[in-house]
């Protein structure tokens, strides 16, 4: 069953929500729905732990458009504005509905590119796939000697007589790709030309020979991310995403849905605070004036936060995110490390030892407080793009941006 | 009380930006900050010919009062974009303490001869107004009033300092009272009142200390529930004051990021230097989330819970992230940010007393504990971060 057209849905807020959750209740199924009511949050995840009740939850889900609401009427999507979508959004959430965080990089960064910069028939093959959750997408990007200056990236692709491309090079920190179906690849197709002039962008099928993903250990213990060894990989033609050497416009387009895509909950309600504020209840670090003061600090901070998204998203409507959305994923960094140092405050033992199988969550989320500061563009470059996108300061130096990049100094 | 909000959060409308360019146009011409900085200089209250303009021309004062009493039943947000367009050029004189203050109090004392007596002169700009709640402490806390009404409505103590006090043609009081704390009204003149200026860091905003000695009062609203009122009142004002705190924050960002991009040293602008520019990154993340902070706030309607929550935390984010914007202008400004000549340090004084003015930011966020004790406790488990902590990307 589908939702009706967009312009039938409802146009207030609490209708929508209320259509969404509706169409939940007739859809999810009955020992789901009855796990939620319940609040049964170990059934939920048993539920969604079982790889083929999600597969086919998500094939549903997808067939509605719910799982891509802002992607257009027509190519999967509910052509919703980015602050309608998120109501939607909330809804799956409150279900436990929703896609995985690690769909990510497949529905905020592949869907978005692919319907701006994709072929007909490149929109026809790989986004009823996205929208159903059949495809895991990674993203190669970084590189180890391109990180903050991704376009110094040196893998390369060279056509073929039968327009094919060999590509060969090193990836690297490149989140699920040893999972993944499909990457978002950067090559270098013109290395004689300046360095954001010689990229193109593909979609790499990543069962493709020669590609070889492999998992790196990470602060955390979990090993998520990888470097990713390509070596003689054939891609076609017919993967190739936008012009080529036009791959940097292309990505663009990805890395401002990244940032966008970054700073959390587009509501005004429950957040990482609060879970921090149940635990200083818990530890009893609650009586501590001082920790008091700053527990509410980062609860209003946070808040804060939450309506800068929503204004945020009611200023995108239905247009493409803007440096705006750096402002919005700078915050969220520096709001993450400062939870995560605080919530490790509130442990008796300030997290720092724990007897054998009773890890703390303060524990992980200490270690990983870095991830938005870093992941996605560090605050640095943040900081750039904000002073030189929405302040108009002067771009910093950058002796190699007009020169062939096969001419750039090494190191 | 104030009118609804009827456009959906965030949704600004033609009339918004209207009204934003019809007050911003009018200030330009005849109160820009270095307006603000004369008056200031010269210990002058204000221009009484620019207040009446605004009354009369553009109905300021009277926008979000009720049609009933004399204005033009606008909403909160209307006033919010009004005094935002203030805070840039530090206005001063009595309309905040009249508008944000004096008004919300009257209204929400809901004594209807108080209201219909009083409220048609604010909105005509024929009467100012202050609001005198604090007595020395700087907390905003009905313990605090210790200044008492006698059986005879006759009030004794002390108040300050108290936004525009010792100028304005009515002042509205909370005195404790046998039935508990109650809003007065006293006119100037009254005997037994005593109304002196005080000395502000703030030269743009002026404060008196009143103090009164068995001073005929007029008790408004229901007996021993003023206090009440005074809690509604001041979340109107911190709202107001959010936004107002929001138009200087933009005044700073846009001075400091114009100042950046002409000032040179070692063979460059100065804005080309990153420590430059990520401190003006900073200052921009700062503006932005309070501008989400007090709008979102007063795209609430007063009254209700968010509406509530909504002005403390405008208030707590938006004092302090003003206070560092003010430090972070004349830091970017080197020597010139210094002196007195310079804009810079009106806007670093306003903020710093902003901070005292309704509660300071520390006691807001002991009151909001319970609010957030509250959220905590209905914690949904269920519901993921998100994000979760772990992003692919
Ligand atoms: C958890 C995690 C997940 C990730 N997932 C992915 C993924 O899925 N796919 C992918 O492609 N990448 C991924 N990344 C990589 C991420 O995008 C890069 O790490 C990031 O862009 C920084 O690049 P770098 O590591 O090379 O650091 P560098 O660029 O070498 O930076 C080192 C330091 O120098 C600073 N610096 C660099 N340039 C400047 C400048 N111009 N001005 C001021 N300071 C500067 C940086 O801010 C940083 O502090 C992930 C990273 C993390 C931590």
């Amino acid at each position: 069953m589908t939702l009706a057209h967009p312009v039938d849905l409802p146009a207030a807020e609490a209708d929508l929500a209320d259509a969404v959750g509706a169409w939940l209740r007739e859809n999810l199924p009955p020992d789901w729905l009855a796990a939620v009511d319940a609040g049964d949050h170990a059934a939920v995840e048993r539920i969604r732990a079982d790889p083929g009740r999600r597969a086919a939850w998500f094939d549903v889900l997808g067939a509605s458009g719910l799982a891509t609401p802002t992607w257009p009427w027509g190519q999967g999507g509910l052509g919703l504005t980015a602050d309608r979508a998120s109501i939607v959004t909330e809804q799956l959430v409150r279900y436990r509905a929703e896609r995985p965080n690690q769909d990510f990089v497949g529905l905020t960064l592949a869907g978005p590119t692919i319907l701006e910069w994709g072929t007909d028939e490149q929109k026809a093959a790989r986004l009823p796939a996205l929208a159903r959750g059949r495809e895991l997408w990674c993203q190669l990007f970084s590189e180890p000697g391109a990180g903050s200056d991704l376009a110094a990236l040196s893998t390369r692709a060279v056509q073929r007589e039968d327009s094919s491309w060999l590509v060969n090079g090193q990836k690297v920190w490149n989140s699920y790709a040893h999972l993944a179906d499909f990457g978002l690849l950067m090559a270098r197709t013109d290395p004689a030309a300046p360095k954001h002039r010689g990229i193109t962008y593909f979609l790499l099928d990543m069962r493709t020979p020669g590609v070889e993903p492999r998992p790196l250990k990470q602060m955390t213990g979990n090993a998520e991310f990888n470097e990713t060894f390509l070596t003689d990989v054939v891609v076609p033609d017919s993967a190739r995403l936008g012009p080529v050497n036009q791959g940097w416009a292309v990505a663009i387009t990805t890395l401002m849905q990244e940032r966008n895509g970054l700073s959390g909950r587009p509501v005004v309600g429950q957040g990482e605070s609060d879970r921090l504020v149940g635990r200083a209840l818990t530890t009893g670090a609650w009586r501590d004036p001082l920790l008091r003061d700053r527990l509410v600090s980062a609860f209003v901070e946070e808040r804060a936060l939450q309506m800068t998204t929503i204004r945020g998203f009611v200023a995108a409507g239905s247009g493409a995110p803007t440096a705006e959305g750096s402002i919005r994923k700078l915050a969220h960094a520096t709001l993450s490390e400062k939870l995560g140092v605080l919530g490790t405050e509130l442990e008796p033992d300030g997290a720092v030892a724990w007897d054998a199988g009773e890890r703390p969550v303060a524990v992980d989320a200490f270690l990983a407080m870095k991830t938005y500061s870093i992941a996605g563009g560090t605050s640095e470059i943040q900081r750039n793009i904000i002073s030189e996108r929405v302040l108009g300061m002067p771009k910093d130096p950058d002796p190699e941006r007009h020169k062939p990049f096969q001419e750039r100094s090494r190191g | 009380m104030y009118a609804e909000q009827r456009d959906p959060e965030f949704g600004w409308t033609g009339e918004h930006r209207q009204l934003r360019e019809t007050v911003r146009g009018l200030l330009a011409e005849r109160a820009p900050v270095s307006r603000s900085r004369e008056l200031a200089e010269v210990g002058e209250r204000y221009d009484p010919a620019l207040y009446a303009a605004l009354a009369e021309q553009v109905g300021l004062q009277g926008l979000a009062l009720p049609e009933r009493f004399g204005g033009y039943g606008g909403t909160l947000l209307d006033l919010a974009i009004v005094v935002e367009e203030m805070g840039r050029v530090l206005h001063g004189g009595p309309f905040f303490p009249t508008v944000a203050l004096a008004a919300p109090a009257l209204m929400a004392a809901a004594d209807e001869a108080a209201c219909a007596e009083y409220l048609p002169r604010i909105a005509d700009g024929t009467l100012t107004a202050a609001l005198a709640v604090v007595e020395g402490s700087g907390v905003w806390s009905a313990d605090d009033v210790s200044t008492t009404a006698d059986i005879g409505g006759l009030l004794t103590g002390a108040k300050f300092p108290v936004l525009d006090g010792a100028d304005a043609d009515l002042l509205v009081l909370a005195a404790r009272g046998p039935e508990g704390v109650s809003l007065y009204l006293v006119e100037p003149g009254t005997p037994g009142l005593r109304r002196a200026p005080m000395e502000t860091l703030d030269g743009t905003r002026r404060m008196g200390r009143l103090t009164l000695d068995r001073t005929p009062a007029r008790r408004i609203g229901t007996p021993g529930q003023g206090w009440a009122a005074v809690v509604q009142a001041r979340e109107v004002a911190s709202v107001l004051m959010a936004a107002e705190q929001v138009g200087a924050m933009a005044a700073c960002v846009e001075l400091t990021a114009e100042y950046a991009k002409t000032r040179r040293q070692f063979g460059r602008l100065i804005g080309s230097f990153q420590g430059v520019k990520h401190r003006l990154a900073d200052m921009a993340v700062r503006l932005e989330m309070s501008r989400s902070a007090a709008y979102w706030a007063a795209w609430q309607d007063p009254g209700t819970d968010e509406f509530s929550f909504g002005a403390a935390t405008a208030r707590s984010f938006c004092s302090e992230a003003y206070l560092q914007t003010a430090q972070d202008t004349i830091q970017l400004h080197g020597g010139i940010g210094f002196t007195w000549e310079h804009d810079a340090h009106l806007y670093l004084r306003r903020a710093r007393a902003d901070m005292a003015l309704l509660g300071t930011p520390t006691q807001v966020r002991a009151e909001l504990e319970t609010t957030v004790l509250a959220a905590a406790a209905e914690l949904d488990s269920a519901v993921p971060a998100w994000p979760a902590i772990e992003v692919p990307a």
